[in-house]
């Protein structure tokens, strides 16, 4: 248990691996993402998109993302 | 197998939309998307222009069932579908850096690779959080015990939607995943794309001839205790449509092959248990929510007097469709264009054929 919870907080600090950040794109528009580090979220710009990472596992499912308003929110996420 | 989990969800739902609206019967009717028992017809409408068939929500709430029941247990019949598929790529002499293993039953996937077809770095995805997170702790345990020393990503990705940038990945593994996506062609499509130039692509579905025991038990409970059938059993692809989706979806050097597993239960209920725990149950659009207890009962009944085998057990047979398919590349063979050769068979018999 020690063990497991140190791994997820090492993981919590770093919000997606590097071999992720290479080849993920936008699953819906398959456009770069973004890393946001502030809501822990993937951004896909090209159609104002924020996806979620839990427990450092980023979530692609289109179901799964939350349209960003207009001018708030994509700034504030950026 | 059941709609219960659809009910289950819709009553959890309930009280906190309550919470925060006055008009709970109003926003529970508008809001279809979330509630997996019904969420079918909403989306339906909205993209008329593709087929559904399978409700893909449920499927997902399927398989973080499937995490759960399946955790810390090895299923022979998942290990011998991974075995024969991993098996595979010892038979290629290219070696393949980075692999994807698409849903389905990945653990078994991730467990039997042991260094096979050098893989490097693997991503694991799957549609269920559950599932990718039961995997991620099966392999720490593994690390930890000093087995495993590939460098292995998780994502929670949508067959249908692939994540995967163009030409990024040499190899893709889907071991029986793919039955379940709406669009079958497209998500294989995709996968070719997200494949390197000379990239291999390895999958295994479930054939049509899977489960014909239960199909025939099925069908004749429900005629003989409602007086009509309903789809309780999916349709799913035949050995010569698994050809032409690799042809359709542009691989080159397509394989194809089938092999049959029968599984002996001591029950039916144990046979649904098995597949609860695969997460291959019942996800249909169309399908009946609710089954009758004697109905169940009936279709058990039915099963045990049809095909039950000397010794007690009930066979259930599994059709698995293996294939291969490379993402077209200048070092594979090619055919010659039509018309273009220059000796004739006449010619090259009598010169080496004749008698």
């Amino acid at each position: 248990m020690v063990r497991l919870s140190r791994v997820m907080l090492k993981e919590a600090g770093l919000a997606i691996d590097k071999t992720l950040s290479e080849i993920l794109v936008c699953p819906l528009s398959k456009q770069p993402l973004r890393v946001c580090e502030n809501t822990k979220s993937l951004v896909s710009d090209t159609i104002g998109v924020s996806f979620p990472i839990k427990d450092g596992i980023p979530c692609l499912v289109p179901k799964d993302g939350k349209i960003l308003e207009e001018d708030g929110d994509a700034s504030k996420a950026s | 197998m059941y709609g219960r989990i659809g009910s289950l969800k819709r009553v959890l739902e309930k009280p906190r939309k309550q919470s925060h609206t006055l008009l709970p019967f109003l926003s529970f009717s508008t809001e279809d998307g979330s509630g997996y028992g019904g969420g079918g017809e909403s989306q339906q409408q909205n993209s008329s222009s593709r087929v559904k068939i399978f409700d893909r929500d449920l499927k997902r709430v399927h398989r973080d069932r499937a995490a759960w029941l399946s955790r810390n247990k090895n299923d022979t019949f998942v290990d011998a579908v991974a075995e024969n598929l991993l098996d595979r790529l010892e038979d290629c002499k290219k070696s393949f850096p980075s692999a994807l293993c698409l849903g389905g039953s990945l653990g078994a996937v991730q467990r039997l690779l042991r260094a096979r077809g050098g893989i490097e770095k693997l991503i694991m995805m799957d549609t269920s959080h559950d599932m990718i997170k039961s995997c991620r702790d099966a392999a720490q345990h593994d690390v930890s015990l000093g087995n495993s020393s590939i460098d292995t990503s998780y994502l929670v990705g949508d067959e249908e939607f692939l994540p995967i940038k163009e030409s990024s990945v040499d190899l893709i593994i889907s071991s029986l995943g793919l039955h379940w996506t709406n669009d079958l062609p497209g998500s294989m499509i995709q996968c070719k794309l997200a494949l390197k130039p000379d990239g291999l692509f390895l999958a295994a579905i479930l054939g049509g001839e899977t489960l014909k025991e239960l199909r025939i038990a099925c069908t004749l409970a429900h005629m003989e205790r409602e007086g009509g059938i309903s789809p309780r059993l999916s349709p799913l692809a035949q050995v010569r449509d698994a050809g032409n989706l690799l042809t359709r979806a542009g691989f080159s050097l397509p394989g194809v092959d089938v092999d049959e597993y029968v599984v002996k239960y001591k029950s039916a209920l144990d046979l649904i248990e098995h597949l609860r725990a695969m997460g291959e149950t019942n996800a249909l659009l169309q399908r009946n929510k609710i089954l009758n207890r004697e109905t169940a009962l009936a279709t058990a009944a039915i099963y045990d007097s049809m095909f039950a085998t000397e010794d007690g057990t009930i066979p259930a047979t599994f059709q698995v469709i293996y294939m291969t398919g490379w993402r077209e590349h200048a070092s594979h063979p090619q055919a010659k264009r039509r018309g273009s050769a220059t000796v004739s068979f006449t010619d090259i018999h009598k010169q080496f054929g004749g008698q």
